[in-house]
């Protein structure tokens, strides 16, 4: 299964743009228009992932992680087995934005917003593929470091099990950021029996404390 | 070592001590101490399967990965020699000291200094030769600054062989972008001893690289592939010892020495390629056939006319005169963008004013200017100690500019080109000035050569410059110029460089001239033509000449000039019609907004005008913005058309030689821990047109950074952003680092996870939703 980027939805960037449902003007559609296909034209997606038996106390068979936090275990509560994943733009894009914002920063802002909705769509089509490849069996949703109470700190255990840098050229700050900043780790589960869409409303989203809809007590619509 | 051999390496080292035991987690150098014997046996299988070279079971012995596990990098790394040399007991064997990627990205991207990535290298190469390794190898890097600062720690503090492997993806570069001539240039320039690949792709996929690689250097070749590509989801490698060894074989018909084996290879692969390659030879190789220099992402090749800009640099130039006075190298690196853009190849970079610390400018400009453009440098300077800082510092192959005939300069600059591998610009001059025949510039030239290559250096990278005098003034030295330049390139078969620029000095419509000269100078055999890339004039004899001499191929790139090209001076004299400052800024307008500046610049004061066109005119942006009748992308290009006015505004100023106006200084960082920044940079363009002085200290900023510029500069504003839940808890140690400080100043922050109140708690005095009311605070607070 290679990563997939085929379009970057507009809504989307939208979204992470903060736009508030005002009217939204042709030349800033253009521009919508353009920066996803500079993105599109950019990016180099790239993925690696593995699957892992689920022992008791969650534990990743042949490995000595345990996820950590209370709602990562009721989230796979079902499951027997988990797929671990990381995902990236690559440093295409990362140079894109940050080059970008010397010369046109408004540009820059809107690939920004291109790279988040890209990388989402990416992994949103990984786990399409999966999700067929694994048919008869479920999938549950993504679940990243950072959702709920599962810590950042997991990024460590993750990029060492997935040997993330050196496979998609992903780098861990000290402070578990990831470099370049458009990319993704997260834990699929997998299961006999179908899994429920827990990644919908606020206290599944990863932007929960981050977002600007919430705090004025509005939410983003999805 | 000698490589008309093939020398083995070994295997796969982590699974093998996976598989021997070691938890996932576990700092694998640690069993170097805790359990030796399990590393060497490890090693021992090897050795047994035919491994003449043992890498040190040392790759994540540095400060920062192993910090924590209780032994220092010395005891890791003396350890592993031990383990190693134990194994190959009874056996020839050499003893390779590995040293694998920090574990941090380094500068632009990440936060390590390459200083700070020098030191770690360092203290791993000084444990690494005091415990007897017979030869250093850095492998599995993909950032080519990173590799260039452990050869540099390597060489600078032992006399062992130096080896390099580098980490590339099916499409011929690394993860960083790294391409394959750009690592073939720089390592070969760093004086490493033998260059490669390692891990990465499996044997089939690597040899494509290898093939590449040889037509860029000399030296020995180095491959240690994985075993084929893994399996996503188990992990596990596909490809079998014998097909490993197979692949490998062909390996050596192209000339490659050195091989071994990486991920998922283990003894019974090493085995199998030592059957295989038992009695042959590495096949003999023919010499490089290409050369030029590079930054870490583009090579520019010779061969072909490569421009070189000339705009960053000072003389003559007031505004970029008072931006070098100013520490402010955002204004040089927007000439390097701009430069690029225009078509520059190579970028030269002057940045001598007097009473100026020239080292540190130098420094910190290619430092800047890399992280911005991918083109190769040309460091500048008279100031040997500023072309080495410059040199250092740069990720990449340069050029040095200049050298000339004089005996003590070329004494004194040559090493330094030999030592950091870049090409060097030789001029024709010497103790008695500029010869004015062609014949006797030539001879200096012969003389410039001759030094060189006594240092060391290759004649590929030897350019001569024969110098280009006004024709205003001497006349008959154009021609002059034409003839020696000829020769050298005829006759020496050197690469020649020129300014032309200087050619119409004191004559009227001077580019006609200039474009005249460096035509006839290409047709004489120019390759680096030193010009202003954004005179399109210039840019358009070049394409033109690339055409005619067969360099562009199909016309392709002259046709894709001229296709797209508006039409003349359209732009220059757009119709500004009845609009206002105030229309031209709403709309995001930059180049009206600079001609109506321009014109209102005629009658008012810079002062004036700032006051009462362009604040005002952002005013009232920001008041939309707030009712959200426009959104974040309209305000930054309202932002930035301001800026088109504010610039008219401060080159007016400088060329009075006058102090900026300023309304005050603004301190504004990322805190540390945190590494999103598009916030703050959005504040900081906003800041800036209200006529603030900005001070960036970028991301990821440490507490006591934000204080000693606040103390020095004596700022009364400080602002904070952090996007991360986990990242306000170092916003709030850099608020009361402030406090500490008892530095008397006002905090303002902003970011995605603050509130009004979580701002009070953790002692801000005030919070910023978005860049507007950040401009509010700062009118309240610095008025």
């Amino acid at each position: 299964m290679e990563a997939r980027l085929e379009s970057i939805p507009h809504t989307e960037m939208l979204r992470y743009l903060s736009y508030h449902g005002s009217f939204l003007p042709e030349e800033i559609r253009a521009d919508l228009e353009r920066c996803e296909g500079l993105m599109l034209r950019t990016a180099r997606p790239r993925l690696v992932w593995r699957m892992f038996a689920l022992l008791p106390d969650s534990l990743l068979e042949g490995t000595d992680y345990h996820p950590g936090g209370e709602d990562i275990r009721a989230f796979l509560y079902d499951c027997d087995s988990v797929i671990v994943m990381a995902a990236t733009l690559g440093i295409e894009a990362e140079n894109l934005i940050r080059r970008t914002a010397g010369k046109n920063l408004a540009d820059s802002v809107i690939l920004d917003a291109a790279g988040s909705a890209a990388i989402e769509a990416v992994c949103d089509n990984f786990c399409e593929d999966l999700a067929a490849a694994f048919a008869p069996r479920f999938l549950t949703d993504r679940f990243s470091p950072g959702y709920g109470d599962m810590p950042l700190s997991d990024q460590r255990a993750i990029f060492s099990l997935l040997d993330v840098s050196r496979r998609i050229g992903v780098s861990l700050s000290e402070s578990c950021l990831m470099i370049p900043q458009k990319s993704v780790t997260a834990l699929i589960g997998v299961s006999d029996r179908p899994q429920p869409k827990r990644g919908r409303g606020c206290e599944a989203c990863g932007n929960y404390e981050n977002c600007c809809y919430r705090k004025e007590g509005k939410s983003c619509g999805i | 070592m000698e490589y008309d051999r093939i020398v083995l390496l070994d295997g796969a080292m982590g699974t093998m001590l996976q598989a021997a035991g070691l938890p996932m987690g576990q700092v694998p150098e640690l069993w170097n101490i805790t359990q030796p014997e399990t590393v060497s046996a490890i090693q021992r299988q090897y050795v047994e399967a035919g491994s003449r070279v043992l890498y040190t079971n040392t790759f994540g012995a540095n400060r920062y990965k192993a910090s924590g596990c209780g032994h220092s990098v010395a005891e890791l790394v003396s350890a592993g020699v031990r383990c190693a040399r134990a194994a190959g007991e009874g056996f020839e064997i050499k003893v390779a000291l590995d040293i694998g990627p920090i574990g941090q990205l380094l500068e632009p991207l990440g936060a390590l200094s390459f200083e700070e990535a020098y030191d770690i290298f360092r203290e791993i190469v000084l444990a690494g030769a005091e415990a007897g390794a017979d030869l250093i190898v850095i492998e599995t890097m993909s950032d080519l600054y990173e590799m260039k600062a452990a050869v540099l720690a390597a060489k600078e503090n032992c006399d062992l062989p130096v080896w390099t492997t580098m980490t590339f993806e099916k499409t011929g570069r690394s993860f960083l972008g790294v391409t394959v001539p750009a690592m073939a240039l720089t390592l070969t320039g760093l004086g490493v001893d033998a260059l490669g690949f390692n891990c990465s792709l499996g044997p089939k996929e690597l040899l494509s690289l290898i093939r590449e690689l040889r037509e860029w250097t000399d030296l020995p070749l180095i491959l240690k592939p994985n075993a084929g590509l893994p399996d996503p989801a188990t992990g596990k490698y596909h490809i079998t010892p014998e097909e490993f060894a197979f692949e490998l074989k062909e390996a050596i018909s192209l000339g490659v020495s050195v091989l071994g084996g990486c991920c998922g290879t283990t003894p019974d692969f090493i085995r199998a390629l030592a059957e295989a390659v038992r009695g042959s030879s590495p096949a003999p190789r023919a010499p490089k056939v290409r050369c030029g220099v590079c930054s870490a992402t583009a090579a520019a090749e010779l061969g072909g006319v490569r421009v070189i800009g000339e705009r960053i640099n000072p003389t003559g130039k007031k505004r970029f005169q008072q931006a070098l006075r100013e520490g402010d190298i955002d204004y040089i690196v927007q000439r390097g963008v701009e430069q690029q853009d225009a078509g520059a190849d190579i970028l030269d970079v002057n940045v001598g004013l007097p009473g100026l610390d020239e080292p540190d400018m130098m420094r910190r400009t290619v430092k800047a200017l890399q992280a911005a453009v991918d083109l190769p440098l040309q460091i500048d300077s008279s100031d040997p100690t500023a072309i080495e800082a410059g040199l250092r510092a740069c990720c990449g192959k340069a050029i040095v500019n200049s050298v000339n005939g004089k005996r003590e300069v070329l004494e004194r600059i040559l090493p330094l080109c030999k030592k950091y591998g870049a090409a060097v610009v030789g001029l024709c001059m010497d103790e008695t000035g500029i010869p004015q025949s062609a014949e006797a510039r030539v001879a200096i030239a012969r003389r410039i050569l001759e030094a060189a290559l006594a240092h060391g250096i290759e004649k590929d990278d030897v350019y001569i410059d024969c110098l280009t005098l006004t024709v205003s003034a001497q006349q008959e030295q154009a021609a002059e110029t034409l003839r020696a330049l000829r020769t050298v390139k005829e006759e020496m078969g050197l690469h020649t460089v020129l300014g032309v620029s200087n050619i119409s000095f004191g004559l009227p419509a001077r580019e006609t001239i200039t474009r005249s000269f460096l035509t006839q100078a290409l047709y004489a055999g120019l390759d680096l033509p030193i010009v202003n890339p954004n005179q399109s004039a210039m840019m358009d004899a070049v394409a033109a000449y690339r055409v005619l001499s067969g360099e562009d191929r199909g016309s392709e790139a002259y046709i894709r000039r001229f296709a797209s090209a508006p039409a003349p001076d359209a732009a220059a004299h757009m119709p500004t019609g009845e609009m206002s400052i105030g229309e031209a800024i709403m709309r995001g307008l930059k180049q009206e907004t600079a001609a109506l500046t321009a014109a209102a610049l005629k009658s008012m004061s810079e002062l004036e005008v700032v006051d009462t066109l362009l604040i005002p005119a952002l005013d009232r942006v920001g008041e939309r913005y707030e009712r959200e009748e426009i959104f974040l992308p309209q305000l930054i290009n309202a932002a930035n058309a301001a800026c088109a006015g504010f610039e008219l505004v401060k080159t007016s100023i400088a060329k009075r030689g006058e102090k900026n106006v300023s309304k005050g200084k603004i301190v504004l960082a990322t805190v540390q821990g945190d590494i999103h920044d598009i916030g703050k940079n959005i504040v900081r363009v906003v800041l800036e047109n209200y006529g603030y002085t900005v001070i960036d200290l970028g991301r990821d900023v440490p507490p006591a950074t934000v204080v000693e510029t606040a103390v020095r500069e004596n700022v009364r504003l400080v602002g904070l952003s952090a996007l991360m839940t986990t990242t306000v808890a170092s916003m709030a140690e850099t608020i009361a680092a402030l406090h500490r400080s008892g530095h008397d100043c006002k905090i303002m922050v902003g970011g995605a996870v603050l509130t009004e109140d979580y701002a009070a708690q953790i002692g801000a005095d005030y919070y910023a939703k978005d860049a507007k009311q950040s401009a509010d605070i700062a009118k309240r607070v610095l008025g």
